[in-house]
């Protein structure tokens, strides 16, 4: 198994009755509460911890997009990732993932292409790109996508990218949102054709389907842990079963947030009230926001409602509502916490139970502060990482991972075998 | 109530729209808003004196797919094939809130095929310093609300009543979520798309009706419906909302009778 050190970099001082007296952490959050000089302080010591990361011998360090989000503070990842990867480029073992940049937000979406490829030439071709659909908050809310639009936006940006990334001839595009008549993305990548692509995301079946036609890994990112993530993983891969695509674990990754002390009960005192604000203050998203009209389409809506009305589906959020301690969180898999040989142990369970091959592993959660960060990081490293490398031997990572410069065709990494 | 019939017209190689029809006489048109096409008892009144024609907007009836319209533009002549299917030359067209927007859409796009318009409380407009509340980020219980003065009287209860059945919630939950996702694709992120440079082209003569305590159009946009169209009057009701033809339902029905009684192409 491959583990990305992943980080969504908090703003970590909400005040304590932030859930009480304001609406939501994301959308309408008010600006007024973010403090510039906190907001430096973070993002060197985010920074700080994914190096860390990259020195510990991590499969890779990962950030992500979020716009108007206490939760999130990278409304620009590649700004981050540019920073990491200087450290990236003289590294063996560490790859560089953006999960990702949300293309129907580019206008034009080559800004994606001529980034992420500037991101691998300087990471020395082990770089990742992520193409996320996007949330309702971010795409539709706070960029203010037309909901209808969306999906079309996504595939033809995504097209766009590709052949942008794919073809060395100046070419012209005449698409439904974009028109371009010299498309040349300057630099070229570094790896040959283009980055290994993943695409995170929730539990539609389209974007399954998108993920395993390409070949390209899916994520299923969501805070709410490995039982929850048994819903999508399943019909995941059912899908790659009917099409005709191998059960390659590193097709697939998944979101944990995952916590790690001298003991069990270390643990607990560590990091329970950094867990509880991240459920508390993070998750406290105003349900007006959740979901545009048109966000998804008629045939999910359908699905999704009769469960919600026969009072069948209560998950993830509406859990948190009927109030959680610890216990429920470690209980209900939201966090793996405890010692090193809890943590494996678990890890292990999870990942042969989800079969996914990459562990997007949420480091940091809600207001944890350096120290325990960087804890947790080695611990981690030390404890837990050795233990789970060789969960799926019989599995080549390489169709889906970076290759450095030159051909990185799955079929040439496979070759290089 | 009388009971509208259900029709399809096939209108170009794209795009078919659904209808619900009643009554005899010469044609009106009821081009419905973001809460969807219900036969309710305006359309049953309208019915009694004139052949009343409501398509559903498209994505929200069975036989259109709202993919097939590009943007506002193709929408606005996605209608006028379909005053071609019904052989309409010059149509009276009455248009509640969204149905309002699309309806003077129509007459601006070209004068000659609307003849008399009514438009209740139409949105495709937006004044940044008296703007409407945002409709795609609202709950049920407070767009219900919003849209009329008594949240609480028979009205209200009427239109926000659920049969038992799950099976039957869903299908109205379904009806409703799809009419917001249609309405979503001209409507987002907020209504105005240009139609106030538009307005003016309006030849059609034009009776506006707002509900002053209208909690999702501010009243205020009604005086720059009249200002802008050439041949407008409004009209203010009292203790009316944004659903004003239900709320008032007798006095819009006489302004409307008297909109329509009057000459073509001049102020009512």
């Amino acid at each position: 198994m491959k583990t990305v050190a992943f980080n969504l970099m908090p703003y970590k001082d909400l005040p304590a009755d932030f859930e009480k007296k304001y609406d939501s952490v994301w959308v309408s959050i008010p600006r007024t509460l973010y403090d510039p000089r906190k907001g430096h302080e973070y993002y060197h010591d985010y920074l700080d911890a994914l190096e860390t990361a990259v020195d510990l011998g991590y499969d890779a360090v990962g950030v992500n997009e979020h716009h108007s989000n206490g939760y999130g503070l990278m409304p620009s990842p590649n700004l981050m990732a540019s920073i990491l990867s200087r450290k990236v480029r003289h590294s063996d073992t560490t790859s560089l993932v953006v999960l990702g940049n949300s293309l129907a937000l580019y206008n034009p979406p080559i800004r994606v292409a001529e980034e992420m490829a500037m991101l691998d030439v300087l990471s020395a071709g082990k770089f990742i790109a992520g193409f996320p659909v996007g949330t309702s908050m971010d795409t539709n809310y706070v960029y203010g996508i037309n909901p209808s639009e969306m999906r079309e936006r996504y595939y033809e940006a995504h097209d766009l990218v590709m052949k942008a990334w794919t073809t060395d001839e100046v070419f012209t595009w005449n698409g439904k949102y974009n028109q371009l008549r010299y498309v040349n993305t300057w630099p070229r990548t570094a790896q040959r054709p283009h980055p290994p692509v993943w695409i995170p995301g929730g539990g539609s079946v389209e974007t399954y389907d998108f993920s395993l036609l390409n070949d390209y890994s899916f994520s299923y990112l969501s805070f709410f842990g490995h039982k929850y993530a048994k819903k999508v993983m399943g019909p995941f891969w059912d899908r790659a079963d009917a099409l005709g695509k191998d059960r390659n674990p590193y097709r697939a990754g998944y979101a944990q947030f995952i916590c790690v002390s001298e003991t069990d009960a270390q643990a607990q005192i560590d990091y329970e009230e950094h867990v509880k604000y991240f459920f508390a203050k993070c998750m406290h998203i105003d349900p007006r926001f959740f979901e545009a009209p048109g966000y998804r389409t008629v045939a999910s809506l359908r699905a999704g409602l009769r469960s919600q009305l026969d009072g069948t589906a209560k998950v993830g959020k509406a859990i948190l509502d009927e109030g959680f301690g610890w216990k429920e969180l470690v209980e209900s898999g939201y966090i793996i916490a405890g010692s090193p040989e809890t943590v494996r142990e678990q890890i292990i369970e999870a990942a042969r139970e989800l079969h996914v091959g990459n562990l997007i592993w949420l480091f940091h959660c809600g207001s944890m502060p350096q120290h325990l960060t960087l804890k947790n990081l080695h611990l981690f490293a030390e404890g837990v990482l050795p233990h789970i490398r060789n969960l799926w031997p019989e599995w080549d990572h390489r169709p889906f991972w970076p290759s450095g410069f030159g051909d990185s065709t799955p079929d040439a990494r496979r070759s290089a075998a | 109530m009388a009971q509208p019939t259900t029709h399809t017209y096939q209108v170009n190689a794209r795009l078919a729209f659904d209808t619900l029809e009643a009554g005899r006489g010469e044609p009106l048109l009821f081009l419905h808003g973001a809460g969807g096409l219900a036969w309710d008892p305006f359309l049953d009144a309208l019915a009694e004196r004139r052949r009343v024609i409501a398509p559903f907007l498209p994505g929200t009836s069975k036989s259109n797919d709202i993919s097939q319209v590009r943007d506002l533009w193709d929408l606005v002549l996605c209608y006028h094939d379909l005053l071609d299917a019904l052989r309409i030359d010059r149509a009276d067209v009455v248009g509640h809130s969204m149905g309002g927007m699309i309806a003077c859409e129509v007459a601006a796009c070209d004068p000659s095929r609307v003849g008399r318009l009514i438009a209740i409380a139409p949105a495709g407009l937006f004044d940044i310093n008296d703007p409407m509340p945002d409709i795609f980020a609202m709950r049920s219980a407070e767009l219900a609300e919003r849209v009329l003065v008594d949240p609480k009287s028979p009205l209200a209860e009427m239109l926000g009543a659920m049969p038992d059945d799950v099976d039957e919630q869903v299908e109205v939950l379904i009806q409703r979520l799809s009419t917001l996702n249609a309405a979503a694709k001209f409507l987002w992120p907020i209504p105005d798309k240009g139609l106030i440079r538009r307005l003016p082209r309006i030849k059609a003569s034009t009776l506006i009706v707002w509900g002053r305590q209208d909690g999702l159009i501010p009243v205020g946009y009604g005086e720059t419906f009249r200002s802008l169209i050439p041949n407008a009057r409004l009209k203010v009701l009292d203790q009316a909302s944004h659903l004003v033809q239900l709320e008032r339902m007798p006095d819009v029905l006489e302004l409307t009778w008297a909109a329509l009684a009057g000459p073509a192409g001049e102020a009512p």
